[in-house]
């Protein structure tokens, strides 16, 4: 079908993109106490961040802290270091653009695909409906089966998605009868 | 409960043909030898037996003792060789379970079975042991043969390997877009829309604690101009926040309604009653898939009190379907189909809270019905992959598959058994309300004008939702957020209010110490009794409105809000009065005492527990949870007293409490049968009533016609005459409509007056019309019981055979049938519910 085509140009597309900008993948994520509380021994909650690009082993007062502030708090390292946390933590930038992006495009497909069904598809089923109305009749079945039949002619590929489509149709019919309608399932 | 009930009934099988066969071997031969190859000749065709024992005219009896005369005398090599001679010669009284690949040819569509219907487990076994003994038996053929025999051999693995791949990218995925979704509902990532608020601000210095913002990170109002702060800000953060929430269940909602309406609500129910073998087409399909993996983001961002973890298994089920089309060993055998679909629902709870043992459990437990140790393997196997592939995708940037992996490692007291059974039975008390009303509402729903107005129910409850759940910060989170908050314990990098102790950050060790709660821990403590009101009312409108949702996230939030409260109450008794008893002196140090994490998560594993009476699946997930093994005692605490308050209080978890809301045909295994009834008063047809039967050599093509359209039973039994009644087996309706109807497409002079013959023709009839054989699809093994056979033992048989109907005879002659709706309306009928609420074609 051509939307996996649509699909599939766009997931490219993204990707191709999606090289072009980069991101930090990895940090160091230090949280302390802010130094004044520390060092003035006033009681407060504030508290600060530290993140700093720095290999996992380095990941700690040391590392990321220390040469940030050493200057306030030179001395008294030993005080203010066990309060701090530090984590290591990873992530992939391009997975999550790719992802975000395919499921923006799949919703709008969607959304699409549902615009078409509600708005268009009605109309062009009256058309050919009122063409052949001699084949038609009020039952279900066959004003979804009459128009398939006679779009037979456009060749064969045609033919056989609009019969899936057709057939799908139907299954969606009756799985609305039975939730939306008669309540038989899915409460 | 019984949980291999296939595996045991065909071993116990064989070995009753196997006792049954030496001794009519020692009687008519006196020979006594029994090779290896035994095992596997005597199960082949219990069939054989079986028609051997009910009708002595037909000629099979004669070839069945000489095949195993045969056998026992030549090695095992050769063995293989009669019964590939037996079939190439005799079909003509052999039965052949149709639906064999390879080059038998068949009539296409048998084999399945119609939407709605309830499949025969026997008969796909049995139809899959033929299968693969064809396949061995070619397999000395050629090499290609070989070949195909080794595919044959491991295609299980690599389906469930298939399956636990494509689940765990899709539960990335899921997790990825909802986690942006949601934080479009506050703001908007200047530099890189793709990225939530955490992601955006993933490089920056700058976080201030109190909103976890940064300047990349633009809410609403700045995106508008307005600053940060202020009465403007805060309702044009409202109004933002209303108006996505709506958007997004909107389209939720549409797409489901337009697209798949049954991928709405959590499919666990409609799970559970399709692995107990019943058939809704297109439940498991491609649209399904789709739909309610977007509308699962969509309604999940909307922040509806709802989780994404029961729907994950439904969406793992569709996989499992989807991908075990692609090896006809299990997409054309319903049976074999659903050991797939047990694996696949291990691996749908393995991504949803990155538990892995926990999934096979769950699968064991609450799901599945049928588990042997083959798939309980596969299942592990199916888990593992997925866990991994979620794990390498690793959407949250912790280095786990979940938001609220916690990681403990402190000591409890003995004295906090109490509380933790207290908790145990608060948690079943809300799970019972929460039950209770649920299905009142649901079936109010189901009755009502309500349910005609689905969408309008959808905007309804998100708007409400939305509305309320703004103004308190700990509604307006992410349910899993708020959770992990919950289960933290409150360390030097947790600013939240809850958090808000008189702690003095200039002593060394006090980091962790209890203390006096502070202002901010009271004001945490009636916020989140605001949530924990309003989450219950919310989730009991929310469970059941046409979005995908699952309750596991919801219920554990109620459970974590109630532990946490509890918690807080139990340290600061700890914290003013250390010295009394029941601390033991243990908390006297000050030292880590009492963490109010740890109440949380008990609380969140009796809610929980009692809301879907699971036990020991629940405690593994909640301690992979963690990685906290010591806390296996006070879960199983929780979890068993939640589940007696549960029972107590309320029959039914809310599954089978949905279950028997929407009539599925599930014959629980956890209930027991306790009426004296017989087989005959269940079975059909009643008094005054005459049973449909057909004859196996005396009806024409027309008379079977006019059967099939004057009565409307799904399958007949096969008589020898009508005079005699005796029995010769059953057929189904479908075969039979599907080989009339092919027979009269491929077989030439086929007409009304043409005689069909099902078995016991010794001589064809002579004349124009040429005779149409059916012994093709006709299953010479139906199980039978007598007519004084108590009720329980049938109920029994169904449920540990998976049987679809049995025939009942009395003195050897056949007098009706039950079938597993027979059985479900006569427990109904006995439980003095509604017979006719019992949902079948």
């Amino acid at each position: 079908m051509f939307y996996k085509c649509v699909i599939l140009t766009f997931v490219f597309t993204c990707i191709l993109f999606a090289s072009g900008q980069s991101y930090e993948d990895k940090r160091c994520m230090c949280v302390c106490p802010s130094p004044a509380a520390v060092l003035n021994n006033t009681a407060g909650s504030d508290r600060k961040l530290y993140i700093g690009n720095v290999p996992p082993n380095k990941c700690n007062c040391d590392g990321v802290i220390l040469p940030r502030v050493g200057e306030i708090i030179k001395g008294r390292e030993q005080e203010f270091c066990p309060r701090c946390e530090c984590k290591y933590e990873s992530r992939n930038t391009t997975i999550i653009k790719v992802v975000v992006i395919i499921v923006i495009w799949v919703i709008m497909l969607l959304v699409v695909y549902m615009g078409f069904l509600i708005c268009l598809d009605p109309l062009i089923n009256k058309r050919a409906k009122a063409s052949y109305q001699e084949h038609t009749n009020e039952d279900d079945e066959s004003t979804i089966s009459g128009p398939s039949q006679q779009l037979g002619a456009r060749g064969n590929v045609l033919n056989r998605v609009t019969h899936q489509q057709d057939k799908w149709k139907r299954q969606v019919r009756e799985q609305r009868r039975n939730i939306y309608d008669r309540h038989t399932m899915l409460n | 409960m019984e949980r291999f009930p296939l595996k045991s009934s065909t071993s116990k099988m064989a070995t009753t043909y196997q006792s049954v066969y030496k001794k009519g071997a020692i009687n008519t031969n006196g020979r006594g030898v029994v090779t290896p190859g035994e095992d596997d000749m005597v199960d082949i065709t219990p069939g054989l037996q079986q028609a051997a024992a009910t009708s002595p005219t037909t000629p099979t009896n004669h070839g069945t003792f000489q095949l195993y005369e045969h056998s026992g005398r030549n090695s095992n090599a050769s063995t293989n060789s009669y019964i590939a001679q037996y079939f190439n010669t005799s079909t003509g009284d052999a039965i052949i379970f149709s639906g064999m690949q390879g080059d038998t040819d068949d009539i296409p569509g048998i084999g399945q079975y119609d939407d709605f219907h309830t499949i025969d487990w026997q008969r796909d076994i049995a139809r899959d042991r033929m299968r693969h003994r064809y396949i061995v038996k070619k397999r000395q053929d050629s090499l290609w043969d070989l070949i195909k025999g080794a595919h044959d051999a491991w295609s299980g693995w690599v389906c469930v390997l298939l399956v636990g791949v494509c689940t765990g990218v899709v539960a990335g995925v899921i997790d990825i877009g909802a986690s942006w979704m949601t934080d479009l509902k506050f703001g908007i990532c200047s530099q890189a829309f793709w990225f939530n608020r955490e992601q955006c601000c993933w490089s920056s210095d700058e976080t201030t604690f109190d909103q976890g913002n940064c300047s990349q990170w633009l809410t609403w109002p700045q995106v508008f101009g307005e600053s940060r702060e202020g009465a403007g800000a805060y309702i044009i953060s409202y109004l933002f926040y209303i108006v996505w929430a709506l958007l997004f269940a909107a389209l939720s909602a549409s797409l489901v309604r337009m697209f798949a309406p049954y991928a709405c609500g959590s499919g666990i129910p409609e799970i559970k009653t399709i692995l107990s073998g019943f058939i809704i087409r297109g439940y498991l399909g491609k649209w399904t898939l789709i739909v309610k993996v977007v509308g699962l983001i969509l309604s999940v961002s909307s922040g509806l009190s709802l989780g994404k973890e029961g729907p994950m298994v439904h969406i793992a089920s569709c996989l499992g379907n989807i991908l075990s089309y692609l090896f006809p060993k299990y997409g054309r055998n319903e049976a074999k189909k659903r050991e797939i679909l047990s694996a696949a629902a291990a691996a749908g709870v393995s991504v949803a809270f990155g538990a892995p043992i926990g999934g096979v459990l769950f699968s064991l437990e609450e799901v599945s019905y049928y588990f042997p140790l083959k798939t309980l393997w596969r299942s592990f196997f199916c888990a593992l992959i997925a866990a991994f592939i979620l794990r390498s995708i690793n959407p949250f940037g912790n280095e786990h598959s979940v938001l609220f992996f916690v990681e403990y490692n402190k000591p409890w007291i003995f004295f906090e058994l109490i509380p933790f059974v207290g908790l145990g039975i608060i948690g079943g008390c809300i799970a019972t309300i929460f039950i209770k009303a649920n299905i009142y509402w649901c079936r109010y729903r189901k009755y009502s004008k309500l349910g005609q107005y689905p969408v309008t129910e959808v905007l309804v409850v998100t708007l409400v939702t939305a509305v309320i759940a703004y103004p308190n910060p700990y509604t307006r989170m992410n349910t899993s957020q708020l959770i992990y908050l919950l289960f933290n314990q409150c360390g030097i990098s947790n600013s939240d209010p809850l958090c808000d102790y008189n702690r003095n950050f200039t002593d060394v060790n006090s980091a962790i110490e209890k203390a006096a709660a502070g202002p901010g821990v009271y004001k945490a403590i009636w916020l989140l009794f605001l949530a924990l009101v309003l989450k219950l009312v919310m989730t009991i409108f929310t469970f059941g409105i046409k979005v995908p949702c699952g309750l596991f996230i919801p219920s554990l939030a109620l459970g974590a809000i109630a532990g946490r409260i509890v918690g807080i109450g139990v340290e600061q008794l700890a914290y003013n009065y250390p010295k009394i008893w029941l601390f033991s002196g243990e908390c006297s140090t000050g030292d880590d005492c009492i963490t109010p994490g740890l109440y949380a998560m008990v609380g969140a594993a009796a809610v929980l527990g009692g809301v879907t009476r699971m036990t020991v699946s629940l405690v593994v997930i909640m301690f992979e949870l963690t990685g906290g093994v010591r806390y296996i005692v006070p879960l199983m605490a929780a979890a068993m007293a939640s589940k007696w308050v549960g029972d107590a209080l309320g029959r039914q978890g809310i599954y089978d409490a949905h279950i028997a809301l929407n009539g599925y045909p599930f014959l629980d295994s956890k209930d027991e049968f306790q009426h004296t009834s017989l087989a005959a008063d269940v079975m059909q047809p009643k008094r005054n009533e005459t049973l449909a039967v057909i004859t196996q050599d005396s009806m024409t093509v027309d008379d079977v016609e006019t059967l099939l359209k004057e009565t409307e039973h799904n399958g007949y039994p096969v008589v020898v005459s009508k005079e005699s009644q005796y029995l010769v087996g059953f057929v189904l309706r479908r075969d039979l409509n599907l080989a009339i109807a092919n027979a009269r497409r491929t077989m030439e002079g086929i007409t009304g007056q043409s005689v069909v013959v099902f078995a016991g023709m010794v001589s064809p009839p002579a004349g124009p019309p040429p005779y149409l054989p059916l012994n093709r699809i006709l299953d010479m093994a139906p199980i039978t019981v007598t007519d004084q056979t108590p009720m329980e033992t049938v109920v029994d048989m169904f449920r540990k055979l998976g049987l679809r109907q049995t025939l009942v005879t009395h003195n050897g002659r056949l007098l009706g049938v039950i079938t597993k709706k027979d059985v479900l309306r006569h427990v109904k009928q006995m439980d003095n519910e509604d017979p006719n609420s019992v949902l079948f074609n």
